[in-house]
């Protein structure tokens, strides 16, 4: 069995007397492209919040690469290589794209508090090592020109791309996106769907929410689709396209709305 | 204007380090109050400019400080110079201690514990604590500052005490700014969720800005103490953590808008000595005026210090 997986096995949340996720269990490969699809409010975001330490389930357990990671502290969750975006973009908006993707190597790096205070040789060597890796993810994400622009003053595209390079500045093993697309236009979607697979092949795991379906059947190799916080089915994007059940609960709701 | 402000810096010290032989004493007086102020108003930026955290109780810190320096002085006989140390490290671990417990409260929750803890401190040195702080009266007579058996009483020589602590409270600030542990500070500042979920451990980086403010404001307090060979509650009274907590709002979290905070604060009422007691008038204003008009502060604290490599002409011309 390879070591990097994560797992769910019987998740559970509730907010008082609501049940967001009910008893989930999934299980993602390394290298895969998975993908968590369902209707407005089936407890997508409330899986990845549970995975990312934002919220801690009350039943179940989180493994990651073997290790239990429920109850963890999202920075703990981060030093284990599970890096996260957020649905609404959260930015540091008065701050520039350059250093925001830097927020992204503070775990990367070795300085401690103290260099806060006296500099020495190595905290400057690190210092510029970093900024150099920011560079690189500048380049990668084509973000070059926007290097010292205030992240508020970018265009809604444009701020999704700077929140991936500064989950990928981490360097993580798996990282996971809640709807990516989410305010994209079509130009911009294709794009996006280049970029998440540029990053599968540099060997990270990624996770996704989305309700693009077009993307979703495009990019992943797995799927769970969730209806009210329970897993209704899973497979790959074909089997999941023909599942009835799934038809009902969301793609035949989609379709409904087309008409 | 980048010429300007490429040029503004080594002209500020050169003006700084000149002055006390230019002024009558009255007026280095003064000079040394500013140097002071500035430096407690900017550990107060450490703790609320960068970090985003609304504390009340800069003046506690400064008065530890002073306090420190004077009992160690005065009761134990150290010299001024050895007492340095304990001035900084006392008031660093007792905000360590203090922020443990509060920093996660949110902005105005922390607000008021910080002003408790401000009004208990003041109500402390007033009751004599062991016999140590001097009841209301505090503390007078302290030595005078010596290094090397030169006993430095004159007051050019407490103005350059002064300035070499402001000199390095600038230096400390130039490399927060520059440093892991700086950028953490603005990070949590502006987004505490996105800072955590990108493996920045929110609370012990701002217990650090507590520790880092509060160490810097009890060095200001052994030159307060220095400067006056006495130490006494009113001048750590929580209307001073007020006029820090402004000083840094107004002036906008950035070297010199709180150096003009300061300025405005302290120095202009010695020029116009009519306008003395207009000045919690005219400040007040002033705060009212800039938080409508310019909410960053009359002076914003600029962002972008990234390396010139990374940054590249637009292809827009934007």
């Amino acid at each position: 069995m390879a070591h990097n997986e994560l797992i769910l096995t019987n998740v559970t949340k509730r907010f008082g007397g609501l049940t967001a996720v009910d008893a989930l269990t999934m299980t993602v490969e390394p290298g895969q492209i998975y993908g968590v699809i369902g209707p407005n409010g089936a407890g997508k975001t409330t899986v990845f919040n549970c995975i990312t330490g934002i919220y801690k389930s009350e039943e179940g357990s989180v493994s990651w690469r073997g290790e239990e990671i429920r109850g963890l502290t999202p920075y703990q969750i981060v030093d284990r290589g599970i890096v996260r975006t957020f649905q609404t973009i959260r930015l540091f908006s008065q701050m520039s794209v350059a250093e925001n993707i830097m927020s992204g190597r503070h775990i990367k790096s070795t300085q401690k508090w103290w260099h806060g205070i006296i500099p020495t040789p190595g905290s400057r060597r690190d210092e510029k090592e970093n900024w150099l890796k920011v560079g690189e993810l500048l380049e990668f994400f084509n973000l070059e020109e926007f290097a010292a622009i205030p992240t508020a003053s970018l265009s809604y595209g444009h701020q999704r791309r700077v929140e991936m390079a500064r989950a990928m500045a981490v360097d993580p093993t798996l990282l996971i996106l809640d709807e990516p697309a989410a305010g994209l236009n079509d130009k911009e979607t294709s794009e996006l769907l280049e970029v998440i697979f540029k990053i599968r092949e540099q060997g990270v795991t990624v996770l996704l929410i989305e309700h693009d379906m077009d993307l979703v059947m495009k990019v992943t190799d797995y799927l769970t689709v969730l209806n009210f916080g329970k897993k209704i089915a899973e497979g790959t994007p074909d089997e999941i396209q023909k599942n009835p059940l799934v038809i009902e609960a969301y793609l035949g709701s989609e379709d409904d709305d087309d008409e | 204007m980048k010429a300007l402000q490429r040029f503004s810096y080594p002209i500020f010290f050169v003006i700084m380090a000149l002055i006390p032989h230019l002024l009558n004493p009255r007026w280095q007086a003064v000079s040394i109050t500013f140097l002071i102020f500035a430096v407690v108003a900017l550990s107060q930026d450490i703790i609320l400019g960068k970090s985003g955290m609304f504390n009340m109780g800069q003046a506690l810190f400064f008065g530890m400080g002073a306090y420190t320096t004077a009992i160690l002085n005065s009761h134990f006989g150290w010299p001024i110079i050895a007492t340095i140390p304990m001035a900084i490290l006392i008031p660093a671990l007792f905000g360590v201690v203090l922020a443990g417990p509060i920093v996660h409260l949110r902005g105005d929750y922390l607000l008021v514990v910080t002003i408790g803890f401000n009004i208990v401190f003041v109500q402390v040195l007033q009751n004599n604590l062991g016999g140590l702080t001097g009841g209301p009266n505090g503390i007078f007579g302290l030595g005078s500052l010596s290094i090397f058996g030169l006993n430095l009483t004159s007051q050019v020589a407490v103005y350059y005490f002064a300035f070499i602590v402001f000199l390095l409270t600038l230096w400390i600030m130039h490399n927060l700014e520059k440093s892991k542990a700086g950028r953490a500070l603005h990070y949590l500042r502006e987004d505490q969720l996105a800072a955590e979920s990108i493996g920045i451990n929110t609370r012990s980086y701002k217990i650090f800005a507590f520790g880092l403010g509060a160490g810097i404001a009890g060095l200001a307090g052994t030159v307060f103490a220095v400067q006056y060979s006495a130490v006494s509650p009113e001048a750590f009274e929580f209307i001073q953590s007020v006029l820090f907590f402004s000083i840094v709002l107004v002036g906008g979290s950035s070297v010199p808008g709180i150096l003009l905070g300061v300025f405005v604060m302290f120095v202009l009422p010695e020029i116009f000595r009519e306008f003395a007691t207009w000045r919690y008038f005219i400040f007040g204003f002033a705060m009212i005026l800039s938080m409508i008009l310019r909410p960053r502060g009359i002076w914003p604290a600029t962002f972008g210090k990234i390396p010139k490599f990374l940054i590249k002409e637009s292809k827009h011309g934007a």
